[in-house]
């Protein structure tokens, strides 16, 4: 085998380790020490549509776990709740479930 | 709450004070880049994946612009609202400069509100250091722009939340 073959065959076994499609997608919005507790809870009444307890419920698992999941499901989905917590300045990453 | 209107008391003194670093946000916008190496800017556009970089680089090219540009139409929204309130006299002792002046703003403009006050928190806060919650030092006058827009955005969030 040429060995330049090598790394692209590892970088493929690599790629169909990781996604699996069985693990759903997530939107995780993690804890900064900047935006308001009562800013975040409105982020997600607004956006998510959650009941008030719901939505203050999520923010005290961020402001106290340091992340929480606020949405799971398809990654186009997951990458289209990310860009809209961006647009409210909060700090939201997207992954696949964490086996 | 989406068919609600809030209406804000502010004197011209302070809704100039507004106008004028909202405009200097938007400077920031128009100016530079995220891949100037600004944190300001990188901090409204952060990485959306955090254990894969091009998958974070993909996201990235596909999102950032749209992004930016968003900002910059809440930004103008905000200065928009401002523009009757935010004409002040010259003279620094007339009193009409602490004359209440009502802004009423309709849900859609309260959101572009409430996106930019957070957005100017989160510049103000890359600027001034804060890293974690214990940075915030109260006796520290530079904190003072960052705690008043923090007043305004928590006001916003109470009128537009309250239930009923």
């Amino acid at each position: 085998m040429p060995p330049l073959a090598a790394p692209t065959v590892d970088h493929d076994v690599d790629i169909a380790a990781r996604i699996d499609p069985a693990r759903p997608w997530q939107t995780v919005v993690w804890d900064d020490p900047v935006n308001l507790m009562s800013y975040v809870t409105h982020v997600f009444r607004e956006y998510f549509g959650l009941p008030r307890a719901e939505a203050e419920r999520l923010m005290l698992a961020v402001h106290n776990e340091g992340h929480a999941v606020v949405a799971q499901g398809a990654r186009e989905q997951m990458e289209m709740h990310a860009q809209a917590m961006h647009d409210y300045g909060l700090w939201a990453t997207v992954r696949q479930e964490p086996s | 709450m989406r068919d609600r209107i809030v209406a804000m008391e502010i004197t011209r003194l302070e809704a100039a004070h507004l106008a004028s670093l909202v405009g200097q946000f938007t400077e920031l916008l128009r100016e530079s880049a995220p891949e100037d190496g600004d944190p300001a800017l990188a901090r409204l556009v952060p990485a959306a994946y955090s254990d894969d970089a091009e998958a974070a680089r993909e996201f990235r090219a596909l999102t950032q612009s749209d992004l930016l540009d968003r900002r910059a139409a809440d930004a103008a929204v905000v200065l928009a609202s401002l523009q009757d309130a935010a004409r002040i006299p010259e003279d620094p002792e007339d009193p009409a400069l602490l004359e209440q002046v009502e802004i009423r703003l309709e849900y859609p403009s309260a959101q572009a509100w409430l996106r930019t006050l957070a957005a100017v928190r989160l510049v103000l806060a890359t600027r001034l250091g804060v890293e974690a919650e214990d940075d915030h030092d109260v006796t520290d006058p530079r904190f003072g722009v960052y705690d008043w827009i923090g007043y305004r955005l928590d006001g916003l969030v109470t009128a537009l939340d309250i239930d009923g």
